[in-house]
């Protein structure tokens, strides 16, 4: 039986791979631990809470290693292995290291017929790395993203599971990339209605700073 | 033959209701000004109301789901089981929002997020609930954060909490962060993930209402459906029932997106034509070119060829008559230079990336979909793959727990069938000499 399968079917992850993070920065602070709290006293069962435990951990450590993950899972009170679970299914926990800035290009189909991949290949090309790499000097990773609901503003993207960058074109592209290069995080951008154009002459929220338009999409030029 | 005809009435004079147009009303002291929070007053405060007549109430306004499947909303709160004090009940309000093509709720959290919670309020009231979950996709990570300021400065006012407005009604509202996957929005599937499982639909039955999250009564409403129950109460069910399509009533967004010159979320009433959606409300196409196709609500429903549309209304009974459905309103436009078979390759690589792995005829056919398409899109394909194509949709509708399996089999059993004259042309007209062999990604 020994050599039926010699080699595993698909990858399979280290089973131990070396802690990514050191052991004594592998802790929350007293602030975290109240927040997950707060989390867990929300739900009926503790196991509610891991979702937000695993979005803390990611937004400190920067990635969810199998001894961050442990981390979470002891301070919610829940098993390892169902925290691994979780961080597993869902495509926005990074189980890697990531760049410092993640760019997730939306090329599904809204995005697709507006350019979605003119622009991602665009950015290939600019950084020098293709989809689901890093670059070299750890600044910037590129992700080919699934619709992130925002057909409306097509192409666009998102930077690291946070702001939305909407109605993409290249020189937005440039910008872009220069301004993340010096750190500069681009604010929340209310994209108007066109109704309230018509209706109010523009966008109907005062509090916010920057604002587009949904306007016509640019031609793609390649679909794949 | 008839003439077109919409159902929206008179939709140029239409007055937006649910973003109805107020400088910051997001903002709990405008909202306030302008009727916020009056229908949940009249709602817990009076005796006007009680759960029964509130459900009677949306029943009575005829609101069908807005999340895609389009069940009556009046009648799902009637599920629920009769109230057992020791037994807790769960409203979940669907904020995912990830079917390709979809964008308004996100626009109703931006422009009116109190409506939004007030609507998850009343629905509680109706279905005497005390913890409504909000489940917003994680991808919306600022618009959770906005939704959450607004959350806790109507928790202050006492809108929401112990004893709402001093009534005996006490109701919490959770904001819980999602972590992108489209799955989250299959209504057992969000549950699961509530709980703090991995994401996996569930076998129905038992439905929400018998066995929901953690095992107890729960109800799963779309975030446009419940913003529509505070504009029920106040202005009554029958003035609900009465805008737009009768069969299918009140005002909808669309989401328009695509080869149009003016996309965006348009609020208008049910049963607008389509071609006046495209045309007047849009702005018509992009560079004047002539429309080939569209996707009436989001990428699982049916597409519909231009020569297919005329007359057609958004509506569920128009959209059915056409072959195809409302799904979530999101229409997807597109010119005639859209080469389609790399389009539906690009559909297929999305529900192949987002099935969840349970079922063998859905993770495995949404790959083999994947790549027959590709194959075919590049220029490898025999004519036979086409009909390999359909078989693969039989085996896949309905035989799986969730619907993903037929969200992922339709788009490709229509774009074939539909536009079979164009696969056929870019398949090999010979049989390629791997013998049909595929070559797997
Ligand atoms: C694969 C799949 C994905 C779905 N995604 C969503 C979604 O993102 N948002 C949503 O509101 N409903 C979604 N639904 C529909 C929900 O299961 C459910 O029917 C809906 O939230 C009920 O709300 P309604 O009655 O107000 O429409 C999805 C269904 C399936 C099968
Ligand atoms: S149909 Fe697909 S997505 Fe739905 S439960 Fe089965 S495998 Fe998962
Ligand atoms: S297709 Fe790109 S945001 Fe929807």
């Amino acid at each position: 039986m020994g050599d039926f399968i010699k080699h595993p079917v698909v990858d399979m992850p280290e089973r131990m791979p070396a802690p990514a993070i050191e052991a004594d920065k592998l802790v929350f602070t007293d602030d975290e631990k109240k927040q997950m709290k707060t989390w867990v006293s929300r739900y009926p069962t503790a196991d509610g809470a891991i979702m937000r435990g695993l979005w803390l951990a990611q937004e400190k450590f920067g990635f969810l290693p199998p001894e961050v993950i442990q981390l979470v899972a002891n301070e919610i009170g829940i098993p390892y292995a169902n925290a691994y679970g979780v961080a597993t299914f869902y495509t926005q926990y990074f189980k890697e290291k990531k760049g410092k800035h993640v760019l997730d290009i939306c090329t599904c189909f809204s995005c697709q017929l507006c350019g979605g991949y003119d622009m991602l290949h665009y950015i290939e090309e600019k950084l020098g790395v293709h989809k689901g790499e890093t670059t070299k000097d750890g600044l910037f990773t590129i992700q080919e993203a699934e619709c992130l609901g925002a057909c409306g503003s097509a192409p666009m993207l998102q930077i690291t599971n946070g702001p939305f960058v909407h109605n993409l074109n290249k020189e937005k592209v440039d910008a872009l990339l220069d301004a993340l290069k010096e750190d500069k995080i681009p604010a929340f951008t209310s994209v108007t209605l066109p109704q309230d154009e018509d209706e109010m002459g523009g966008n109907r929220r005062s509090d916010v700073s920057s604002i587009e338009s949904y306007s016509v999409r640019p031609v793609s030029e390649t679909l794949s | 033959m008839e003439a077109k005809k919409t159902k929206a009435g008179d939709w140029r004079s239409y007055q937006r209701v649910l973003l109805p147009p107020v400088k910051d009303l997001h903002k709990l002291d405008v909202y306030e000004k302008h009727d916020g929070y009056k229908a949940l007053r009249e709602v817990v405060t009076t005796d006007k109301w009680d759960p029964t007549s509130v459900t009677n109430e949306v029943k009575k306004s005829g609101l069908k789901g807005r999340g895609g499947a389009g069940f009556p909303t009046g009648l799902k709160w009637s599920f629920m089981p009769p109230v057992n004090p020791e037994i807790p009940r769960f409203l979940c309000c669907n904020g995912d929002e990830s079917e390709p093509g979809t964008f308004k709720d996100r626009q109703l959290m931006e422009y009116n997020p109190h409506l939004v919670l007030e609507g998850m309020l009343i629905a509680s009231y109706a279905m005497s609930i005390k913890t409504a979950f909000l489940y917003i996709r994680g991808e919306f990570a600022d618009w959770i954060t906005l939704m959450e300021e607004e959350l806790e400065k109507a928790y202050a006012k006492g809108y929401v909490g112990k004893n709402i407005m001093g009534s005996d009604f006490s109701c919490d509202i959770v904001i819980h962060k999602g972590a992108g996957a489209y799955i989250c929005g299959e209504e057992s599937s969000l549950m699961n993930s509530l709980e703090g499982k991995r994401a996996y639909p569930r076998v129905k039955p038992p439905f929400p209402a018998q066995k929901g999250v953690w095992g107890y009564p729960t109800t799963i409403n779309n975030v446009e459906t419940l913003a529509c129950a505070p504009l029920i109460i106040n202005r009554g069910g029958e003035w609900f029932s009465k805008i737009g399509a009768p069969s299918h009533p009140g005002p909808v967004l669309y989401g328009i997106s695509g080869h149009v010159n003016r996309p965006g979320v348009y609020e208008y009433p049910t049963g607008m034509l389509i071609t006046d959606l495209i045309d007047e409300v849009a702005g018509g196409m992009r560079g004047g070119k002539k429309m080939k196709a569209l996707i009436p609500g989001g990428s699982s429903t049916p597409i519909l060829r231009a020569d297919m549309i005329d007359g057609v209304t958004m509506d569920a009974d128009s959209l059915r008559e056409a072959g195809s459905m409302m799904g979530t309103s999101g229409m997807l436009i597109m010119d005639e230079d859209v080469d389609i078979i790399s389009w539906l390759r690009r559909i297929t690589h999305f529900y192949h990336h987002e099935s969840c792995g349970q079922c063998t005829p859905c993770r495995e056919g949404t790959g083999w979909l994947e790549n027959i398409v590709t194959r075919i899109d590049e220029g490898k394909g025999n004519v036979r793959d086409l009909d390999l194509l359909l078989d693969l949709c039989t085996q896949m509708e309905g035989r799986t727990v969730c619907a993903l399996a037929d969200a992922a089999a339709w788009p490709v059993r229509y774009t074939i069938t539909r536009f079979r004259e164009e696969f056929e042309t870019r398949c090999l007209k010979e049989m390629a000499p791997s013998g049909g062999v595929l070559e797997t990604a």
